[in-house]
């Protein structure tokens, strides 16, 4: 495979000894232990690996590192654990590997979608915005074709098999970035006895330091990177320091909240990845944030700067002496400052021979400079390279000399051929997270980078990403920033001797000239979203001024990098061409994650049966053992009905609901919110959150209690009862209980801390078994016989203590179906054993177990709202016919001032009626309109229905609604109009069943 | 007769990490705000009430979880004292709630007490807890109120690497799942 | 995600607290005795500046204590926190 040898043999961070093989595009490829997948194909010659979106253009690897536009691939094959839009510079090489490219059809050879390229005149900024916008009833057609073009990558289809999770993390000092100066700073910090946590992206710390051998920079007498070595072997000795390694700093949020990704197993051979979390999300709490996140190349924009073999030239570096591999065997590098030299030593240290380095600069005297030219590397000042030529691999460049003022080109044209060429446009500090943070940026106009300067946060930026680029300053400057930060006195690192290459010449030209007129040259800036700086020009004669607008209309940093590469050279061109200020301009912002984040690793173990939290009743195991099809009310599941064979919901709900009626019902109400409440002013609490009036309420006996909102709409409703001279229980509705429980606190703590009341919720400390129906009272004597069940002793609405079997419970004659009921509330350890004597108990009597939707039936069949079901927040008690529950006597409570406001008074108010249809087999659907006049258009709608069943005992239709003034239009015929057919009925009162509540007491 | 039923079906071990429920006695929900409540309770209880936020107090028999500036949690795990236990609640009404200084509530099955132990429990609640057990940790005594993967939770801290955790009854099953499945990752 | 100074419990994640809108609005004494405006401005009429504004939250998943907190709307910053009936510490 390597036939071309492209590896070179002295690496020390590639084991050469272990091989790997890997798939990418079907074929099978080697490479070995330490390899990224970028490293091994380049390895193997391979350079063209995706097409740009827009043109589909053959793109290569372009850096080594998450800044990576063109080399995004989709990894493995699995339809549920393929990923998109990985980038090949970051994934390490393990065995088993698949890869493939992304956004080309059918291969990335030949590539249908490249015709756009020989129409790219055709497709300017905003091509897709100003061309589909008509004719509009066309969109359905392009959008198919656009769909299909569009995109990078595929999407799994089936669930994720992979394991993630999330952990939270607290620290003192947070440092994230491995290189030189956030070594040092971890170091310092630990060593001082913080808490500290070092991060990294790579599989080692270091950064690009780990490489650096070279006689221009050395500390202490010995290369940079022998020096760091020996600082990295000391770290494992000391307490009080974590170091994660592959893990990306995803976000950096308010309060030093920072979110970053661990990458636990995608470096693993595949049989190893087995039962393993794959990525962990950390959740970080630092007390102190020290960002090291080193800085970035950048490209630079002339005529088709984008061909495969068209690579970074630190990167280039970085590939020969990190992971020994050559970029080509004949390299040219342009550059526009003294890093590029670096490379070219590098790479002449390496063998491999070096056609010229093309420098825009009129000179150097730099020392690194000067040991190229010692080399004998040959160099073009105050040149350009103003085309490059090979279609699917560069295999020349085309230089001019530069004129004085930079805009032009002149002279004789010089053709080189070369196999790669290695660009630098200078270095961009990552100030990515710190704008995250909130901070504000400034620019240092001499090397045009912009820089952290104001933040609220307890943060610094120390080393290059805080724009010192060179050795001496980086170590100088962080090591006082640390100390000052951390407030200790590191002398560790005062008496270096450092010997670092000084640039003095700089020059930057955003867009290079080239010897054919603009428009017909390809400068491309965003190598991912395929824009040119002919898109931004255009952009400005349209006539937008903000970067921000700028950006979405060329749609330049708006892919999946981010603009991590472009966004500089997009604002440096606008301001040239619109004539301002790089840092008037100001940047666009930098969004979280830094780099894209699985959906896996976002939800981490929420999922399946974690997806959301389930309560369970006491009496839960009883139902799923009856077969009970389950409900959830908020978080509660809860038995809606109890099918027998092969019962419909609708025949089990018949089937309770009558045997309920006519003989015995038996329901599980655990979830029903019940609050504790002690205090001398209990009573005085209770006429202040409740409609109606509490003082007289006798111990012993309970009562139905409406609250309001101070705006007068119905909250919530219950039963509360007197246990004690100062004691009451309140229930709620079960999805009520939390709020209910704080909002009443919110009163007592705030409005009124005068009142002597307590509130405790004891919800989850009781079971209750509701049993309903005629012979509710026969079994509950079985269950309770020393209990006097006697209407006169024990009447409705009332309450007893009781011992079952030694156990105490309460027990409540209260009913919310209008049959004679009692609910009996246990501790909820017994509560199981309880239902299951009831039950045993009704055996005789057919007792049936109901479940919600057969509770919600008999209720409605009597005309009991449900809060939240039959009012929204816009029903008051009046809108609901319920004035008797509002005490004319009270002084105040909750909502009472607003039940006479302009607007609760108007009599056109949606009222709660009934509605019966004309044909009482016809069910109402849940939520459809009402309507009087279904002629004349726009058809007026004047309510709607808000519950509505066939009641078996009654055997016809019932439905609640609510309607404008609907109670002056009792007996009005009505339309509820359907999709296919317009439904006739008839408003009545809510009230459909045993109106005269004899079933009660019967 | 009434059987108990407990919430949790079975308990699993892992190497770092013990998880079980502690089948309960009492559990009282203690609420008041003045000194002569304070000094009530130290009398009934012959135990100073923690008036300092998270912490506690206790003897053999009691433990005193400090829940808020007007609200301690009551609980043991004593069962050679069961007579005396299970009167207490009745005591402290009486002379608690039936004197208007405060309010007594029996929340023994309101909440489920979960035992954790081991050197890696710190490592299992870090996965959905969004406390900061840096100090805790080495705080014998010390009491917290948060959240658990989205859950209410109080806990307190028995003993090194030892901690009882209380969950509201209808959670407490869902939870349980959790921890055990947290557990398998740490 | 702010990390949030509860008064009675010390610092805690913001997950563990929940919101309660302006403070220092107090509940009229005496509703009835007020015109439909002038309730309307109790029940309805609400701040939302740029800048420092004064409000309520609640320890919900903790002491479930409210307490009043003093935050600037354009960056987070929580300035004081303080307990319900005591005056806000700065203007």
């Amino acid at each position: 495979m390597m036939s071309k040898n492209l590896r070179i043999a002295n690496s020390n961070f590639i084991d050469q000894t272990s091989r790997i093989s890997f798939k990418f595009d079907g074929k099978i490829l080697y490479g070995f232990k330490g390899d990224t997948l970028a490293s091994a194909l380049i390895a193997n010659d391979i350079h063209l690996v995706g097409r740009s979106f827009k043109y589909h253009r053959p793109r290569g690897i372009m850096t080594c590192g998450s800044e990576e536009p063109n080399a995004i691939v989709q990894v493995g094959n699995d339809a549920s654990m393929t990923e998109p839009n990985t980038r090949a510079t970051e994934i390490e090489l393990y065995e088993g590997l698949e890869a493939s490219s992304q956004n080309c059809w059918p291969s990335v050879n030949f590539d249908i979608g490249s015709i756009n390229n020989f129409f790219s005149p055709l497709i300017p900024a905003a091509f897709y915005y100003k061309t589909f916008m008509w004719p509009a009833n066309f969109w359905k057609l392009y959008e198919y074709f656009i769909r299909k073009s569009a995109g990078l990558g595929k999407s799994p289809t089936q669930p994720d098999k992979d394991i993630y999770d999330h952990r939270y993390l607290h620290c003192d000092v947070l440092v994230i970035g491995g290189g030189i100066s956030g070594i040092i700073a971890a170091k310092t910090a630990a060593k001082n006895n913080l808490n500290t946590v070092l991060i990294d992206d790579k599989n080692n710390l270091g950064g690009t330091t780990l490489f650096q051998q070279n006689e221009c920079f050395k500390i202490n007498n010995s290369y940079s990177n022998e020096w760091l070595k020996k600082e990295i072997e000391t770290l494992d000795s000391i307490k009080n320091l974590t170091i994660k390694t592959r893990t990306t700093l995803a976000a950096y949020h308010s309060y030093n909240y920072l979110l970053a990704r661990e990458n636990l197993t995608d470096h693993l051979d595949l049989n190893e990845k087995k039962d393993k979390i794959r990525q962990r999300l950390w959740k970080i709490r630092a007390k102190k944030v020290i960002i090291a996140t080193g800085a970035m190349e950048r490209p630079l924009i002339f005529n088709n700067n984008d061909r495969p073999g068209i690579i970074l030239s630190s990167s280039i570096k970085k590939y020969i002496d990190y992971y020994g591999v050559k970029c080509g065997q004949k390299i040219s590098l342009f550059t526009n400052n003294d890093s590029a030299y670096e490379t070219a030593i590098s790479l002449s240290n390496s063998g491999v021979s070096i056609n010229s380095v093309i420098d825009i600069r009129d000179k150097s005297n730099s020392l690194i400079v000067k040991q190229a030219e010692k080399l004998g590397i040959k160099i073009h000042w105050k040149h350009t390279v103003v085309n490059t030529n090979g279609y699917k691999k560069i295999n020349s460049i085309e230089i001019m000399k530069l004129s004085d003022d930079g805009t032009a080109v002149v002279g004789k044209k010089i053709k080189d051929e070369c196999d790669c060429l290695g660009i630098s446009g200078g270095w961009t500090p990552r100030v990515h997270l710190f704008t995250q943070s909130g901070g504000k940026l400034k620019f240092r106009d001499v090397d045009n980078v912009f820089l952290p300067d104001k933040s609220e946060l307890d943060q610094i930026s120390i080393g290059s990403c805080n724009g010192d680029l060179e050795l001496d300053e980086v170590i100088k400057n962080s090591v006082n920033s640390i100390n000052k930060f951390l407030n200790v006195n590191n002398n560790d690192y005062k008496n270096l001797e450092i010997i670092s290459s000084k640039e003095i010449d700089k020059k930057n030209i955003w867009l290079l000239p080239s010897d054919k007129p603009f428009g017909k040259t390809k400068p491309f800036l965003d190598f991912q979203n395929d824009s040119t700086a002919n898109d931004i020009k255009l952009a400005l004669r349209e006539g937008f001024k903000s970067i921000e607008h700028v950006k979405r209309y060329t749609t330049t940093g708006m892919a999946t990098d981010q603009g991590k590469l472009s966004n500089m050279h997009a604002l440096g061109i606008v301001a040239e061409t619109a004539n301002l200020k790089m840092g008037e301009l100001g940047t666009t912002t930098f969004r979280p994650p830094y780099t894209p984040l699985t959906f896996g690793a976002i939800v981490g173990r929420n999922v399946g049966k974690f997806f959301d939290i389930t309560r369970r009743t006491p009496i839960h195991d009883w139902h799923v053992k009856c077969n009970a099809e389950f409900e959830n009310v908020g978080q509660w599941k809860r038995a809606w009905y109890y099918p027998i064979e092969n019962e419909s919901m609708h025949e089990a709900v018949q089937r309770e609901s009558k045997a309920a009626r006519d003989s015995a019902g038996i329901l599980d109400a655990s979830t029903l919110g019940k609050i504790d409440i002690q205090g001398s002013d209990a009573s005085e609490f209770l006429n202040r959150i409740y409609t109606n009036a509490w003082s007289k309420l006798e111990i012993g006996k309970c009562r139905y209690g409406l609250m309001l909102n101070e705006d007068g709409m119905v909250y919530d409703d219950g039963v509360t009862t007197r246990l004690g001279e100062n004691h009451y229980i309140m229930t709620t509705t079960t999805g009520g209980a939390a709020n209910v429980l704080g909002k009443l606190e919110d009163y007592l703590q705030t409005e009124w801390p005068e009142l002597d009341v307590y509130l405790t919720s004891v919800t989850d400390h009781y079971a209750t078994v509701s049993i309903c129906g005629p012979n509710s009272k026969k079994i509950l004597s079985k269950v309770i016989p020393d209990l006097n069940l006697s209407d006169k002793e024990f009447p409705h609405m009332s309450f007893k203590n009781a011992l079952i079997d030694n156990i105490k419970c309460r027990v409540m004659r209260i009913s919310f179906t209008g049959e004679h009921s009692y609910e009996i509330n246990i501790q909820s350890s017994y509560g199981k054993s309880l239902w299951e004597k009831c039950f045993e108990a009704g055996k005789e009597f057919d007792i049936t177990p109901y479940g919600t939707e057969t509770m919600h039936l008999l209720r409605a069949e009597k005309g009991f709202i449900i809060a939240g079901q039959d009012t929204d927040g816009t029903m008051t008690p009046v809108d609901l016919q319920m004035d008797w529950i509002i005490s004319k006597k009270k002084y105040d409570f909750i909502g009472k001032r607003s039940l006479y406001r302009s607007d609760t008074i108007r009599d056109d108010r949606k009222q709660l009626v009934g509605l019966l249809t004309d044909d009482p087999n016809e069910v109402l659907e849940e939520g459809a309109q009402i309507v009087l006049e279904t002629k004349k258009q726009p058809i007026v709608m004047l309510g709607h229905v808000t519950s509505s069943y066939f009641s078996p005992n009654l055997n016809k239709s019932i439905a609640l609604a609510v309607v404008k003034n609907g109670k002056k239009l009792k007996g009005q015929k009505m339309f509820v109009p359907m999709k296919n057919k317009t439904i006739n009925v008839t408003i009545t009162d809510t009230v459909f069943f045993d109106k005269e509540n004899k079933r009660l007491n019967a | 007769m009434l059987n108990y039923n407990s919430t949790i079906i079975e308990a699993k071990e892992f190497s770092d990490i013990k998880i079980s429920e502690v089948e309960p006695t009492l559990k009282i929900n203690l609420r008041g705000k003045n000194r002569d409540f304070v000094t009530k309770i130290g009398k009934e209880l012959s135990i100073i009430l923690p008036t300092d936020p998270n912490t506690s107090s206790g003897n053999k028999e009691l433990n005193l979880l400090w829940l808020s500036p007007d609200e301690w949690l009551i609980y043991s795990n004593d069962k050679n004292n069961l007579k005396t236990i299970n009167s207490l609640e009745d005591k402290l009404f009486n002379d608690i709630s039936k004197t208007k200084l405060g309010s007594v509530t029996n929340v023994t099955d309101h909440w489920i007490m979960i035992n954790l132990k081991g050197p890696k429990i710190f490592d299992m609640l870090s996965a959905g807890c969004p406390f900061n057990f840096n100090k805790f940790k080495d705080s014998k005594g010390a009491v917290t109120q948060t959240l658990l993967n989205h859950v209410d939770v109080i806990i307190h801290n028995k003993d090194i690497n030892n901690l009882n955790l209380f969950v509201r009854r209808s959670f407490s099953n869902h939870l349980w799942l959790w921890m055990n499945d947290s557990a398998r990752f740490v | 995600m702010f990390l949030i100074n509860c008064p009675y419990c010390g610092e805690r994640d913001q997950s563990e607290f929940s919101a309660g809108g302006e403070a220092h609005i107090v509940r009229p004494k005496q509703p009835t005795e007020l015109s439909d405006d002038k309730w309307a401005e109790f029940l309805f009429m609400r701040k939302n500046i740029k800048g420092v504004q004064l409000e309520r939250w609640n320890h919900t998943h903790g002491c479930r204590k409210w307490f009043n907190m003093a935050r600037d709307t354009s960056n987070d910053k929580i300035h004081a926190v303080y307990k319900m009936g005591e005056k806000p510490p700065i203007k």
